[in-house]
């Protein structure tokens, strides 16, 4: 397993933590929203940092007392078919004001990281043979966009008012 | 027509760069085949039975005549010499190769043309009336709408890996013919008391396994909020849709399921969160795309058209192809001209290279060099002059396709089938192909009156057997291809689902069957004026089941 961001691999300080695993004091660990929600008051006492784990059928309003103080959500998806991990990574940003990192994990392909950046994803935990080239190429395949996203790029609507074709 | 500038070829080149390395990664095996698919899909590229097909946009079914030459030569250079026009307003070549399609892609942009997202689970290519923009029954051109829809959908980055496909489509006249109210979202325009033009949406249509005709869930979205409201719909279905089981993933499930005030409900909830998020198309881009669909340079043209009329006094068969394939225009003196993909015994929608050719340079020459796809799978010459319809008509009966059966019993729609598709039960255009000349003769067709019908080799309904005054199912019983028959379907602004009959038929005996079904329409009908969906309507379906299978 490795954690790239759109410009390739990353140093990663966090762990995934068990329900039932210890974790050492000062440690940053990632926890399942379970663990996160019967253990919180110790949690944020005892670790260097905190982060959830969530899946595609997570309840963002359960959550969202926590998200000032997490300092990563990682949305998980089994199959690389599953898109509901756009739509719950704008939600998180748009509705539940998360802003701190924000991490798409599964079977993911450089060609999602593309998309996934636009719904306001930052990382992503991907397989160690995960070909950092064609995620470059795909992250810088675009120069603009015609809708507006998470990420707030201006879109070609905008750029057009100032613009001669 | 809608032209592209600087940013809109920008963003399709840079497409074809991206799915070419996209398709060189698949040939090293850096990409699998089912990490591939979805990629492979959204541009437009099917594996078949046979060989790729590939089928390409044609945005609201509107083209120009230099776009039709385009698809000409790449169906001679790339394909058989032949492409299929679909019920999607789109083309499908059905012979081609891996390796050649970011070639082919390039050809198309070099057009402003493209294949994005007329497949996959994503938003697909959005349809349109065929008569957007000179049919005087409409309160404003879909066209302007579409577009905006079109760039919006494009490579969204939300809604691209959706629970499944997502089809949109436009009307912007009282008489719908998108068949609006069979698409996951259809979108009637509307005026409201203050006569300001905005947009009824009508939700969770469809047809397949479980044929479904849309509620409206709301009758007024202004336009400068028609972007959210539409995000929104996606996003609570994106979030909500079923994804266990490929048979219920359609926004139609999800709307059923919930109830349409509860999507309603839902939908209301989280608008803000999107209109907050300023995903609508600003005032301006809108007056810009507006003005691609100003109406053309028409002449002014006195009526009666004397050439016109004499004409059609001296040939009754081209005056019977105007009581068929002609449709009013607004502006007085010109008419709408359908051509037949449909001659006899013919596979509907076919058309050769040579053929395209022809019917892009009548474009140039009569039409104002526009043409336009019907979802029937049939093409329009928009803006013809009356004193030119005779010239058109005869340039037509010298490529073939000057059948006067536009509505008649031979203007079929039919899916491939097990002739080419991978996911069919049954073949489509034998049985099309049989009735046709069943039908053949247009005395017997215009003695019939309208009548559609609509041929599906299997449960998903491409061939809008659901819709179809008679609707012909393929289906496989023990190895056996079978053709079940449903009566009283329709897909228009009085959308009806069409009711089974019975066990089916066999390939020898369908068309029996439906003659049948036709002869009992004509003993019963009131008058020749009352239609075969007027009287099935009035009498229901015992008379048919009971020619069909005798009492029971």
């Amino acid at each position: 397993m490795a954690v790239v961001d759109r410009q390739g691999p990353i140093a990663d300080k966090w762990t995934h933590v068990a329900d039932d695993a210890p974790m050492a004091a000062g440690q940053s660990v990632i926890v399942s929203f379970a663990r996160l929600k019967n253990e919180h008051n110790s949690l944020f006492s005892a670790a260097g940092a905190v982060g959830v784990e969530i899946g595609g059928d997570a309840n963002l309003d359960e959550l969202e007392p926590f998200l000032p103080r997490l300092g990563v959500v990682v949305i998980r998806m089994n199959t690389m078919r599953d898109g509901r991990l756009f739509s719950l990574g704008r939600l998180l940003r748009d509705r539940h004001k998360y802003t701190a990192d924000m991490r798409a994990a599964g079977d993911l392909i450089p060609d999602q990281v593309l998309f996934l950046l636009r719904c306001g994803f930052t990382s992503f935990e991907v397989k160690d043979n995960f070909p950092i080239d064609s995620l470059k190429r795909s992250v810088a395949a675009y120069t603009n966009w015609y809708q507006r996203a998470g990420d707030r790029a201006a879109r070609v609507a905008e750029l057009r008012q100032g613009s001669t074709s | 027509m809608y032209i592209y500038d600087k940013f809109d070829h920008a963003i399709t080149q840079e497409r074809v760069n991206e799915f070419s390395q996209q398709v060189a990664r698949r040939l090293v095996g850096e990409l699998s085949e089912e990490q591939f698919r979805p990629l492979r899909l959204m541009n437009g590229l099917y594996l078949q039975l046979h060989a790729y097909m590939l089928r390409v946009a044609i945005p609201y079914g509107t083209l120009s005549s230099k776009q039709m030459h385009k698809l000409a030569d790449i169906a001679k250079k790339y394909d058989r010499d032949y492409g299929h026009f679909t019920t999607r307003q789109n083309i499908q070549y059905n012979w081609i190769k891996l390796e050649q399609v970011p070639e082919i892609l390039a050809e198309l942009a070099s057009v402003e043309m493209h294949a994005n997202q007329t497949s996959g689970n994503c938003i697909r290519n959005v349809t349109a009336d065929q008569f957007a923009g000179v049919a005087g029954d409409e309160v404003e051109d879909p066209r302007i709408i579409s577009e905006v829809i079109r760039q919006w959908s494009t490579f969204h980055p939300e809604f691209s890996f959706l629970p499944r496909k997502f089809k949109i489509a436009v009307t912007g006249a009282v008489k719908d013919r998108a068949a609006i109210q069979y698409h996951d979202i259809g979108i009637q325009i509307v005026k409201n008391d203050a006569g300001e033009i905005g947009y009824a949406v009508y939700v969770g249509g469809g047809m397949g396994r479980t044929p479904v005709v849309a509620p409206l869930i709301n009758p007024f979205v202004r336009r400068e909020d028609l972007l959210s409201y539409l995000e929104t719909c996606l996003r609570v279905y994106n979030l909500h849709g079923r994804r266990d089981n490929i048979y219920k993933a359609r926004i139609k499930i999800l709307v059923r399921d919930l109830g349409p005030d509860e999507y309603r409900r839902q939908v209301d909830e989280m608008w803000p969160m999107t209109k907050a998020a300023g995903v609508d198309v600003p005032a301006g881009e809108v007056a810009r795309i507006e003005a691609f669909f100003a109406p053309p340079a028409y002449e002014k043209v006195s009526e009666p058209v004397a050439a016109y009329a004499d004409a059609k006094a001296k040939n009754p068969a081209f005056a019977r192809w105007i009581q068929t394939n002609l449709h009013p225009h607004k502006v007085p003196g010109y008419g709408a001209v359908t051509i037949s993909l449909k001659p006899i015994g013919g596979i509907p929608g076919d058309a050769s290279s040579a053929q395209m050719h022809a019917i892009a340079d009548l474009a140039d020459k009569y039409s104002l060099g526009e043409l336009r796809v019907t979802h029937v799978q049939n093409l329009v010459l928009p803006n013809v002059k009356q004193a030119d319809l005779f010239a058109v008509y005869q340039e037509l009966v010298k490529i073939g396709f000057a059948d006067a059966n536009i509505g008649l019993a031979s203007d079929i729609i039919a899916c491939p089938g097990l002739d080419y598709c991978a996911l069919a039960n049954a073949r489509s255009i034998p049985v099309a192909q049989d009735l046709s000349k069943r039908f053949g003769s247009l005395d017997r067709q215009h003695e019939i009156g309208p009548l559609q019908i609509k041929i599906s080799g299997c449960i998903n309904a491409c061939g809008h057997h659901h819709a179809g005054h008679i609707g012909i199912l393929g289906v496989d019983k023990a190895g056996q291809e079978l053709y079940q028959i449903t009566l009283g379907g329709a897909g228009d602004e009085k959308a009806s689902i069409g009711q089974l009959m019975g066990p089916g038929f066999t390939g020898e005996d369908i068309g029996g069957a439906v003659e049948k079904v036709v002869n009992t329409y004509l003993g019963l009908r009131q008058s020749p004026t009352e239609t075969f969906i007027e009287a099935y309507r009035r009498v229901g379906p015992a008379p048919f089941k009971e020619s069909l299978y005798g009492r029971r």
